[in-house]
């Protein structure tokens, strides 16, 4: 099989996928209990005002009708409106998610900053103090649930220090660099920035940075007991160089590919964080639109994450196919 | 079954009537209910209470809408078909930065707020969360409502404690029964610059009751017996409101809802851009508007009455309860609203803000099906009653935000009656009176929405705890979704709705018919209860207008 065919066979299994996402979606609103009727009606609404919301927003019809013309307006690129605010899914999902972007991506530059010294300095000084220290924080890291380190963070760091913002988001990625051409000054914003979104970072960063600490501290380990580390130390090749340049390389091959998965698990896994932080992204909508019964926004939103799951997937499967052609010929 | 309630349900209201014309003429018409009960009064009307407790007083007819609305807030006191729990209070934090009180309503008027300290004239509030848009008559959410309010208003409005105030209007009064007539206020400009008329004022009223005019508005519901609105007089600024009969609580209505637009402004654009802009004639006009994120205000400078005190105001949302209080502890925000019981103490200890709470207009109750066993006898229905422990409920699960009731209606509301205690807690008449209900043994389940209504998990635990503590009756509560509970109690039928449950009820109108009719008359769209009297009390008390106490 050539890299072309491969791409577009794992390019074919992707749609399917998508598909099934999209089927799976649309069919947990048939399997939760209440109706959005419920929601966009008062409760003393009538009997009869609550068919003409039925109608207005289609939910009068069989259940195949319904899914033949979501699945008809989604290929139209149409995601239907929010019961709730009568805006366009596309809009308010695509909205929101950059910021759930840039929280995911500085979750992941924590957790690399972190994780891969904390792990080198565990499997060089294995069975040292610093190797205690850093398996406990990793042992911490894993156990410790979100929603309280968030809240631990803010009493401590915004309430008691006041040294950072509790909650909210100042400004985003793309406004900070409005900002050097544009009236307000450009420090005040990437500061104001890079201080709202640093608790919350933190907060989603910290379980992957306990993660990815272990991951490298034992793929050291591996690494530091193979045949080829006692050739390049029998060659006589400083220790430093034997383990940055030839044990470490090789250790990071798999966190890169952990990594680039993660960062889609992070999309998802950001919905606690944000509900924490009041972090306006794609997470704080689903758990609105979830509440509300706003069916369209949920749909939006998970098929957006679902997809980018999808494309990162057939991006790591590419990636791995080029380095190690035997992955296209299997 | 329905034909038999139907005809029994006339007759009764012709006797009724009689009865209330013989008050009329031989009475001196002291219309409300003076003389205290001791024992269950009214005698039921339908064929399915066959063990409902005997009249033992006769007492007069009413002869006013409030002497009705008091005898069927007795009625219901007395055949207990809820458990009368409290009435909710709205608990805000304060920051000291600002002076500020907050109203019964639930309503948060930025023109209310004034800068305390030098720290600034403009506030920050906290909500739990944001808008559903920002067309003012297409939502009917309090969180909607505290946006659009500060740049939209009506023609009447309320008072902090609740009193109907002229806005919009400079007048308005009762022309005949199906007719009532605003005068619309003279120069008023929008915040576009466009002047006010009276074919905004009968525009914006259309629009509301008529879909063809606009939306399908979720407050038509609101308005229900406002047929339309015409301009009467161009040159004397009067609009005439038709009504599809008398409507006795017609300006009560307009007081709380009907925000009146720029009819120009609004058939000039689509639905989305309406829900995302503003045109309206209050103090503060829209700044900035980033949606599900924030609102941000600036003062209108060209305000009919004196431009506010705040020169901004911005609403932002935060769902959790400790990111709220954290933002004001932090000094982010200047007003935060529900805070729970639990975070009172933190806000309370913490130098430079404070706790402020009112008594909302929820009433916070359990219905008791008036058709299943137990709860179709009258007399278990009060044993529940007599073994909850209000004060104890009130005191350790609320810490004092609530007020337990006994009826319905909350004080301080038309057609309150101040001569009903909530049923004090009695385990040996509880006992007694399961005894006498032929009920003993009964095993009951009390179904609560989770986390909908403050401490409602709490609450409904409280309650069935207290009343399994009666040795004949077993009693234990379980949670549900608040959409599992919604959509048992809207279908419109009684047999589809749990048996006893936890529910909340917000009354803006501050009328007694407003919670009576539609949770416990017998066509209610959520009642749980069916009773001829109470039926004929409520159709007598809608036949006279408000006005004639």
């Amino acid at each position: 099989m050539g890299y072309g065919r491969f791409l577009l066979k794992r390019g074919v299994q992707g749609v399917g996928v998508v598909w099934g996402v999209v089927t799976v979606v649309f069919l947990l609103r048939f399997i939760t209990p209440g109706s959005p009727i419920d929601t966009v009606a008062p409760l003393d609404a009538s009997q009869e005002t609550r068919r003409q919301i039925a109608r207005e927003l289609g939910l009068n019809q069989p259940l195949y009708v319904q899914y033949l013309d979501y699945i008809w307006e989604l290929l139209h690129g149409n995601m239907g409106y929010s019961y709730i605010s009568s805006i366009p899914a596309s809009v308010q999902v695509f909205q929101k998610l950059p910021a759930t972007l840039e929280l995911a991506v500085a979750a992941s530059v924590v957790a690399i900053v972190l994780s891969i010294p904390l792990g080198v300095v565990s499997a060089t000084r294995r069975h040292q103090p610093a190797d205690y220290a850093a398996t406990s924080f990793s042992l911490l890291g894993i156990s410790t649930p979100n929603f309280w380190l968030g809240i631990m963070l803010v009493l401590m760091f915004a309430v008691e220090l006041n040294v950072f913002p509790t909650s909210g988001r100042a400004y985003g990625f793309m406004q900070s660099l409005a900002a050097i051409t544009g009236p307000r000054p450009f420090f005040t914003v990437v500061t104001a920035w890079v201080a709202s979104l640093f608790l919350p970072a933190i907060t989603l960063g910290t379980y992957f940075t306990a993660l990815i600490t272990r991951l490298v501290r034992s793929g050291m380990l591996d690494e530091l007991s193979s045949g080829y580390v006692r050739a390049t130390r029998a060659k006589g090749l400083p220790e430093t160089l034997v383990r940055y340049k030839h044990v470490l390389r090789n250790t990071l091959v798999p966190v890169v590919t952990v990594l680039g998965l993660q960062l889609g698990t992070l999309i998802g896994g950001a919905v606690i964080t944000e509900a924490v932080f009041a972090w306006p992204g794609l997470g704080s909508e689903i758990i609105r639109a979830i509440n509300a019964r706003d069916w369209p926004i949920l749909q939006g939103s998970l098929i957006v994450i679902g997809t980018g799951f999808v494309l990162l997937n057939i991006v790591v499967d590419a990636l791995y196919a080029y380095l190690d052609p035997r992955v296209v010929a299997e | 079954m329905a034909e038999k309630d139907t005809s029994r349900r006339r007759f009764l209201q012709a006797a009724g009537s009689a009865t209330a014309a013989v008050a009329l003429a031989g009475c001196s018409g002291t219309g409300g209910e003076s003389s205290p009960t001791e024992e269950p009064t009214d005698t039921s009307g339908d064929s399915m209470q066959t063990t409902e407790p005997q009249q033992t007083i006769e007492r007069p007819e009413p002869s006013t809408r409030d002497g009705y609305l008091q005898r069927a807030n007795r009625h219901c006191h007395d055949q207990a078909p809820w458990v009368f729990l409290h009435r909710q209070y709205s608990v805000y934090g304060v920051s000291d930065d600002i002076n500020w009180q907050p109203r019964r309503d639930e309503r948060v008027d930025a023109y209310a707020i004034e800068p305390a300290t030098d720290s600034g004239d403009s506030a920050v509030m906290t909500q739990s969360q944001m808008d559903s848009g920002l067309d003012p008559q297409d939502h009917r959410e309090t969180p909607t409502d505290n946006i659009v309010l500060q740049a939209y208003e009506g023609l009447l409005e309320r008072d902090r404690q609740g009193a109907i105030i002229e806005v919009l209007a400079t007048d308005y009064r009762r022309l005949d029964e199906t007719t009532v007539q605003f005068t619309v206020r003279d120069n008023v400009s929008f915040h576009s610059g466009d002047s006010l008329t009276p074919e905004d004022v009968a525009y914006s009223i259309n629009r509301i009751v008529k879909e063809s005019v606009g939306i399908a508005s979720p407050q038509s519901d609101q308005l229900v017996g406002v047929a339309g609105a015409e301009v009467a007089s161009s040159d004397d600024r009067t609009v005439n409101v038709n009504l599809t009969g008398l409507n006795p609580i017609v300006f009560q209505s307009f007081a709380t809802y009907c925000d009146i637009m720029n009819k120009s402004w609004v058939t000039s654009h689509d639905n989305a851009y309406i829900n995302q802009n503003m045109e309206g004639t209050g103090p503060f006009k829209l700044a900035n508007y980033e949606q599900g994120v924030a609102v941000e205000f600036t003062r209108n400078d060209n305000y009919w009455q004196e431009a506010a005190a705040l020169s901004g105001f911005t609403i932002n949302a935060a769902s959790e309860s400790s990111t709220r209080v954290n933002r004001l502890l932090a000094g982010e925000s200047d007003i935060i609203v529900n805070v729970p019981p639990q975070e009172v103490s933190r806000v309370n200890n913490n130098d430079g803000t404070s706790v402020s709470a009112v008594p909302s207009t929820r009433v916070i109750f359990n219905a008791m099906r008036y058709d299943v066993e137990p709860f179709v006898s009258p007399l278990f229905r009060q044993a529940v009653n007599y073994a909850v422990d209000l004060e104890s409920i009130v005191q350790n699960v609320l810490q004092t935000f609530g007020d337990p009731t006994g009826q319905p209606t909350l004080e301080g509301f038309f057609g309150y009656n101040p001569d009903l205690d909530p049923y004090p807690r009695d385990l040996d008449r509880a006992e007694q009176l399961v005894e006498e209900s032929g009920y003993a043994g009964a095993e009951i389940e009390l179904i609560t929405p989770i986390g909908r209504y403050l401490k409602d998990v709490e609450i409904a635990q409280a309650v069935a705890a207290q009343v399994d503590e009666l040795p004949n009756v077993t009693a234990r509560a379980r949670q549900v979704e608040f959409s599992t509970l919604v959509s048992q109690v809207t279908t419109g039928k009684i047999e589809d709705k749990p048996h006893w449950y936890l529910l909340g009820w917000g009354n803006a109108t501050f009328d007694a018919v407003q919670t009576i009719q539609p949770l416990l008359a017998s066509d209610g769209a959520l009642t749980s209860y069916k009773n001829d009297e109470l039926d004929r009390l409520l159709d007598e008390a809608q036949s006279l207008p408000s006005e004639s106490n």
